[in-house]
């Protein structure tokens, strides 16, 4: 459904995306890894309409997205949870998910949607009337994701949703992840730090590497890969 | 175009013009010649604030104020007039450094409407403490030579056409644009910022300290708060910015077309060249950034 | 000494309301675009003129030609935000607010100069027959127009704040305010949100203006005066309410009325200037950061 083709890109005279190919098909989970610096988050700009690529494609249930401004990204079936959650700090949760269900394709059904969202992360319905830049790192986590879910997207991309947050958060906030995707069959593209956790939630994975893609397969073959292993997985490649 | 050709060009010109009380005795055309003299040094003593250090100073004014305010206290009181116009200019750059420290703590639009701020405090002092208009005694006024008053205008422009040629080449220039292209490289680089902008504000300020204690020693009557109008920064901003900020040549430029437009269009309705400045500048600084430098060079490109 | 300070602490505030209506269109300009639009006061000056001609050319009460200032003063924010701003927005922060500045500072000029061709320099006022009317209250001389004027600035930015709070758009543009990109990436047209603030802007310019030329007088002039208190409320109370805003406008006018008594008349301007550039230089931060 997401077909990224020789994607490049660059800020300026820097340089960040030199041809970088993936795929994310209907209701898969796919994960981004790498090293900092690598383009992850580029690549996620150059999605959401942010950044405007200097070559290749992207293209989107068939049809193209270059040029779309960022909110026809979002009315098109993509929605964004950015890095470091880029919340509105004055504003309540519940104006959080209202503005999730900005853009047209989520107004018609936004009151039940709202439900749903509800039902999935319960803590933030007690604290709906709270303003966000009260609440904790994982808390605010489960709004972004919310206000990215009121869009009713059928592609959810995440861009390092476990940064700061403790193990026990990041395990809650990856099972309601894997969770939407089997019951709404939400694609999911994740990039992340914590490769351990990305690849158990995760169908496939690619890994990008100074601004092109290093390696790529299913998650178990990732994960079994020595070079991943050593570069990413660490001490931790022992227990596994 | 080498430097030296224009360096010998600029002497021509001087040159020449000094030639012009002699030459064309009459009192408007030289009281003409004066207004776009004294607008060529505003414009260029604004100019090195904006156009080398990227500043916008909105209380230019003031200085110009404060440079007329003291030349004229003391030439009435008796100072000889160059002496009198060389402590306009001192007190001009005390209070500019007094002040420049506090104000250049701002950034960009803070530090345009700071500067404003205090130009009007002045403004709004002066014209309560002195509100009365100040007359030349009746001696001054017999004695009151046009052409004296005309070199000293001339030799004024000249002055800062010449500083910012200089400064332009010089490596106080040069650290200058670096603040001006990119103000946080430039302090990360060890440019000194603080220093090299309050350096440029001395610069401008002396001029602009001068060319008001010009004003004072011009004009026979004037209420003491005018030269505080925020109207002569405008002016200003207007000529160096349609001629081009940032060059040598574009405040001269803007001056001599500013004021041409402004004495031809007065004939018809008062206020008419200020619309069309207005809506000059706003396309200026839209489309064409460069002012009439820029047009120039397009022109000749185009040409060639 | 007292009497008379009370007496100028009440006008202070009746003048407080409308310096707070001013900020307001600034503060939600800047805000949201992170432009600071410096012809914000000739936007008043000519919202004022609108009031008087409809007053002495159709008689139209000026508290009823709100309904008519407003709406046109809305339409000429569209278009002068398609015409002008929308280029400026363009651009990144630093950039933005420079040229901002300057493309401020050429359509006040220009709009200014235009008044005065168009209406002569003179000053005006609109003079309703209720216009003389005084209230006395415990000696002090509440003058009618002026105290509706404060009511019903209070009431525009009460609709302000309400609209801000429960429109789609309200909460759009506040979160366009708050992190332009996040916006986006929920589903927001930045560019609808910019032109609708910097519209709504305009509009409360001439609001403002309109409940100038009933109480007090406006001339082609009173653009630079009207911005420049606009801008030291924005700087006194901060971005971000309008409620809060209103109050910093009210803040000034006292300050104008104490100083006013304590040092005279003409140095009424001068403290508010002062505060101004002291509360800039003690956040040179800017005004951004929270």
């Amino acid at each position: 459904m997401l077909e990224v083709d020789g994607l490049e890109a660059a800020y300026g005279a820097f340089p960040a995306l030199a041809g970088v190919t993936l795929r994310v098909g209907a209701g898969e989970i796919v994960a981004l890894l790498g090293p900092n610096g690598a383009g992850k988050t580029t690549l996620i700009r150059c999605i959401a309409g942010l950044l405007p690529p200097r070559a290749g494609a992207v293209r989107w249930q068939g049809r193209s997205l270059a040029g779309a401004a960022p909110h026809a990204v979002v009315e098109r079936g993509i929605a964004i949870v950015p890095e470091g959650r880029r919340l509105f700090g004055s504003m309540t949760v519940e104006e959080h998910l209202d503005l999730g269900a900005f853009a047209p394709r989520a107004r018609p059904e936004r009151a039940r949607r709202r439900e749903q969202v509800y039902a999935v992360f319960p803590m933030l319905r007690e604290r709906r009337r709270q303003v966000v830049r009260a609440l904790s790192g994982g808390q605010q986590q489960m709004v972004a994701i919310a206000r990215a879910l009121m869009a009713v997207p059928r592609l959810l991309a995440l861009d390092e949703p476990s940064l700061g947050l403790a193990p026990r958060v990041v395990d809650s906030i990856l099972a309601v992840l894997g969770e939407i995707n089997r019951t709404a069959g939400v694609s999911i593209l994740l990039v992340e730090q914590n490769v351990h956790a990305a690849l158990a939630l995760a169908h496939r994975g690619y890994v990008l590497e100074s601004g092109r893609v290093a390696g790529e397969g299913t998650a178990a073959a990732l994960l079994a890969d020595p070079h991943v292993r050593q570069a990413y997985l660490g001490p931790l490649a022992a227990r596994a | 175009m080498s430097a030296g050709w224009w360096t010998a060009a600029g002497v021509a010109a001087v040159a020449a013009l000094a030639w012009a009380p002699v030459l064309v005795p009459r009192d408007d055309i030289l009281n003409f010649l004066v207004l776009t003299l004294l607008t060529v040094t505003l414009a260029q003593s604004w100019n090195i604030v904006a156009g080398y250090a990227g500043q916008v100073n909105l209380g230019h004014a003031a200085f110009f104020g404060l440079g007329a305010l003291v030349t004229r206290t003391l030439w009435i009181a008796g100072v000889p007039v160059f002496l009198a116009m060389a402590a306009g200019a001192a007190v001009a750059v005390a209070f500019a450094l007094a002040v420049g420290g506090a104000a250049f703590r701002l950034r960009g639009a803070y530090f345009a409407i700071g500067t404003l701020a205090l130009g009007e405090i002045l403004r709004i002092t002066v014209g309560n403490v002195l509100a009365e208009i100040s007359t030349l005694p009746t001696t001054a006024i017999a004695g009151y030579r046009l052409a004296f008053r005309y070199w000293i205008a001339l030799g004024l422009a000249a002055l800062s056409v010449a500083t910012v040629a200089v400064l332009a080449r010089s490596r106080l220039g040069l650290g200058m644009q670096a603040i001006r292209e990119d103000e946080d490289a430039a302090e990360a680089t060890g440019v000194g910022a603080l220093r090299l902008k309050l350096t440029a504000l001395a610069l401008s300020t002396a001029l602009a300290g001068l060319a008001g204690g010009l004003f004072a020693y011009y004009h026979i009557s004037y209420y003491p708060a005018h030269p505080f109008s925020p109207h002569w920064t405008f002016d200003a901003l207007l000529v160096t910015f349609i001629g081009g900020v940032g060059t040598l040549h574009g405040p001269i430029l803007g001056a001599v077309f500013y004021v041409f437009l402004k004495e031809y269009l007065a004939i018809r309705w008062v206020d008419f060249h200020l619309l069309i400045f207005g809506a000059l500048f706003v396309g200026i600084v839209l489309l064409l950034p460069g002012g009439l430098v820029q047009a120039g060079a397009r022109l000749r490109r185009l040409a060639s | 000494m007292t009497a008379v300070l009370l007496q100028q602490l009440v006008l202070g505030v009746l003048i407080g309301g409308l310096y707070g209506l001013a900020a307001a269109g600034l503060s939600l300009v800047f805000g949201v675009l992170k432009v600071l639009n410096v012809a914000h006061g000739e936007l008043i000056m000519l919202g004022g003129y609108g009031a008087f001609w409809l007053f002495a050319l159709a008689g139209v009460d000026p508290f009823a030609a709100l309904g008519i200032v407003v709406p046109a003063a809305v339409v000429l924010g569209a278009l002068l935000y398609h015409g002008l701003f929308a280029w400026v927005v363009r651009a990144h922060a630093e950039t933005r607010i420079k040229n901002s500045l300057l493309i401020g500072f050429g359509l006040g000029l220009a709009l200014h100069a235009a008044a005065v061709l168009a209406f002569t320099a003179d000053e005006r006022s609109v003079t309703t027959e209720y216009g003389g009317r005084v209230l006395d209250v415990a000696g002090i001389s509440v003058p009618v127009v002026r105290l509706a004027s404060l009511v019903l600035a209070l009431g525009i930015t009460g609709a302000l704040h309400l609209l801000l709070a429960r429109w789609k758009w309200g909460r759009a543009i506040r979160a366009t305010a708050e992190d332009w990109e996040a916006a986006a990436m929920t589903g927001i047209d930045v560019r609808r949100a910019y032109l609708l603030a910097f519209a709504i802007g305009t509009g409360l310019a001439g609001a403002a203006g309109t409940l100038v030329s009933v109480g007090y007088s406006i001339s082609p002039s009173i653009g630079l005066e009207w911005t420049l208190k606009a801008l030291i409320v924005v700087v006194l109370a901060g971005l971000g309410s309008m409620l809060g805003t209103f109050v910093g406008g009210l803040v000034l006018g006292v300050a104008e009325a104490v100083s006013a008594t304590v040092f005279g008349g003409p140095y009424r301007e001068v403290v508010g200037l002062l505060i101004f550039f002291l509360v800039l230089v003690a956040r040179p931060q800017g005004l951004f950061s929270r």
